[in-house]
């Protein structure tokens, strides 16, 4: 081995170098060895001298004897300053230890910047056992190495978009009803990890009611080759999502046929609960609106029969009339005066449920107050000989505003009493009763009942009467609506004609 | 002004006392027909006009109004259609309410047997202009 390296081009072949000497003298093996696009080096220990081959100084886009010829050099400014002791650190193990010298770094080439290389080596003992020098081999890994990143950084922003987005992929095989996931679905509260489960394990994922529905998607998908895109209620794990949406697309093979459903999982609880908060908003905006609406065109009719009338009579007044003329027609003033301030009653009782809501809720007991119903209406039920039973039993208390049930009582009870079937006694049936949490009421008689099919719509409308009844007044039902949906409950009525009417009320 | 020749029954079917009142009051004072039939639903009308033993005494104008119980101006128009054919007379219906709902006003136009309709309450001119037309 030379005490120093120092070669140049000029003295290539001059043989002053021998350290150069003993790989460009064998210009056949050294040929070869280039050939394979692998460019040599040599360390020596001692001294830190160096030489790089004439492949070597190319790779690095240098002539041959460009390169500085000292490991000081290669580790201080060919190296990245990155991967400098990474370097460093496998020259020193391999010569305490021989672990293998192989190593992947980044050296600073002439014209491309820093690329990617890989370097293996060997140190080569003296014949004293003393080791003098290492021989290596050095390979342009730049391209591989940057596609690896690539894909590193790729598969990181996916897992991290898959992470943020709450998404992951599922397959589905036709054939044998297997459906395996990402690991993003295990993340998920509930779901297993196993690699791949029956379909109707997964099922078992959902809610009941959801089943069919993605038996019938994956159906659709798998023999007409339709894809689906549905949002499911999940089976809710402790604090896990109750939404997701699970989009499948069929894969289809060479012959049309689909093998394979493939597609995305989504937790979309965040989103679907504030959907459904702002649809349920919306529903209450629209109710409320309708009311309003509706109140307007009473408020706008009745009033407006009222005072056409009054117009119509002053009108006639002013014409040639005689005085009994004249008497009739003031008797008819008087009569809209009176009917003007009973509408103006009605309206502002109405007004009042509205302005009521904020009310305090108490306990209600609904025997009791059914019981002083029908003793206001004593004389009433006497005079008709009804049968009134009630059983309150399974629902006997109710918070409520205590002045509405009364009112929604009385109101029900004077309506059963009034249209009552000529003929027959009246019999009223009022039981109470709980439904998913929910108190109910119904109320049932046997009266001459109304033609919905007709009147549907106007049945809880105001002045809307169906009965030649003179003491028809078309106002009850109208409060008792405005009453139970003014606490957010419902009153919906069947009823068929000459048998009787029932009420149900869902009172919250 | 003297009773129109051609005009010889008017029919009034309202359920509102006062306006019936009224409506008669005008029509006699103003001497725009002799004879008033009236009828507090659109029920009772329809039995009148479909009993064959009245086809004498068939009004020559029909007052209808809207809201009224059992059967409405609405369901009568439907009925009235149907028993048409077999009055032996040109009848015309006015529609008179105090709705002033875009979609009643509207719904009365599509009917082709409605001739106009009209927002009560209805002043002495106009009521003689309606004869007038219907005469």
């Amino acid at each position: 081995m030379p005490e120093k390296i120092n070669i140049s081009l000029a003295d290539r072949n001059t043989g002053n170098d021998s350290n150069a000497d003993h790989y460009l003298a064998n210009e056949q093996l050294l040929n070869l060895l280039e050939s394979t696009n692998t460019g040599l080096w040599e360390r020596n220990i001692v001294t830190n001298e160096a030489w790089w081959s004439p492949k070597f100084c190319e790779l690095l886009g240098y002539d041959y004897g460009e390169i500085e010829q000292s490991y000081n050099f290669f580790i201080n400014h060919l190296v990245h300053p990155d991967e400098r002791e990474l370097v460093y650190n496998a020259f020193k193990n391999h010569l305490i230890d021989a672990s293998v010298y192989k190593v992947e770094f980044r050296m600073l080439t002439k014209h491309n910047g820093y690329c990617w290389f890989e370097s293996s080596g060997k140190a080569w003992p003296d014949e004293n056992g003393k080791l003098l020098k290492m021989i290596g081999a050095v390979t342009d890994i730049d391209q591989k190495k940057r596609y690896e990143l690539e894909l590193k950084k790729n598969q990181f922003i996916l897992a991290e978009t898959n992470k943020i987005a709450n998404i992951g992929g599922w397959e589905l095989n036709n054939d044998t009803s297997q459906v395996s996931w990402s690991q993003e679905i295990s993340e998920l509260d509930n779901i297993p990890s196993t690699s791949s489960v029956d379909l109707g394990k997964v099922l078992q994922f959902f809610e009941d009611d959801q089943h069919q529905l993605i038996i019938n998607a994956v159906r659709d998908a798998a023999e007409l080759c339709k894809p689906f895109d549905l949002e499911l209620r999940f089976r809710p794990a402790e604090n896990g999502p109750t939404w997701l949406r699970v989009k499948g697309i069929p894969v289809i093979n060479d012959e049309g046929k689909c093998v394979t459903i493939r597609g995305i999982f989504q937790d979309i609880n965040e989103i679907k609960t504030k959907e459904l908060n702002l649809q349920a908003s919306l529903d209450i905006l629209s109710e409320q609106n309708k009311r309003l609406q509706n109140f307007a065109h009473i408020v706008s009719h009745n009033l407006r029969s009222h005072s056409g009338n009054l117009q119509f009579m002053v009108n006639i007044f002013e014409e040639d009339i005689s005085v009994d003329d004249r008497q009739e027609i003031f008797n008819n003033i008087r009569s809209i005066s009176e009917s003007l301030a009973t509408t103006i009653d009605h309206l502002n009782e109405i007004v009042k449920i509205q302005t009521e809501i904020n009310k305090e809720l108490k306990p209600v007991d609904l025997a009791l107050v059914f019981k002083n119903t029908q003793n206001a209406l004593d004389t009433n039920i006497s005079d008709t000989k009804a049968i009134i039973c009630c059983d309150f039993s399974a629902c006997p208390v109710v918070n409520y505003i205590p002045a509405y049930l009364e009112s929604i009582f009385l109101n029900l009870l004077t309506n059963s009493l009034k249209y009552r079937q000529p003929g027959r006694s009246p019999r009223i049936v009022c039981n109470s009763y709980i439904e998913e949490g929910r108190p109910y009421i119904t109320f049932e008689d046997n009266g001459s009942g109304i033609d919905l099919t007709k009147h549907a719509d106007k049945v809880f409308g105001m002045y809307k009467t169906f009965h030649q009844n003179t003491n028809a007044k078309g106002i009850g039902l109208f409060i008792t609506r405005n009453q139970i949906e003014s606490l957010g409950g419902t009153i919906t009525v069947e009823s068929t004609v000459n048998v009787g009417t029932k009420f149900t009320i869902r009172l919250v | 002004m003297t009773f129109s020749e051609n005009i010889k029954t008017v029919c009034v079917i309202d359920d509102d006392k006062i306006y019936v009142y009224g409506l008669k009051k005008l029509i006699s004072i103003k001497q725009l027909c002799p004879n008033l039939i009236e009828f507090e639903n659109g029920k009772l009308a329809i039995d009148f006009l479909a009993n064959p033993e009245n086809q004498a005494t068939l009004p020559d104008i029909i007052f209808l109004d809207i809201n009224m119980p059992v059967m409405d101006g609405w369901d009568f128009m439907d009925n009235y259609v149907k028993i048409k054919p077999q009055l032996g007379k040109k009848i015309t219906v006015y529609m008179i309410s105090s709705s002033i709902s875009n979609e009643d006003i509207d719904r009365a136009k599509s009917i082709s047997d409605v001739s106009d309709y009209l927002i009560k309450p209805v002043s002495p001119n106009k009521l003689i202009e309606l004869f007038n037309m219907a005469a």
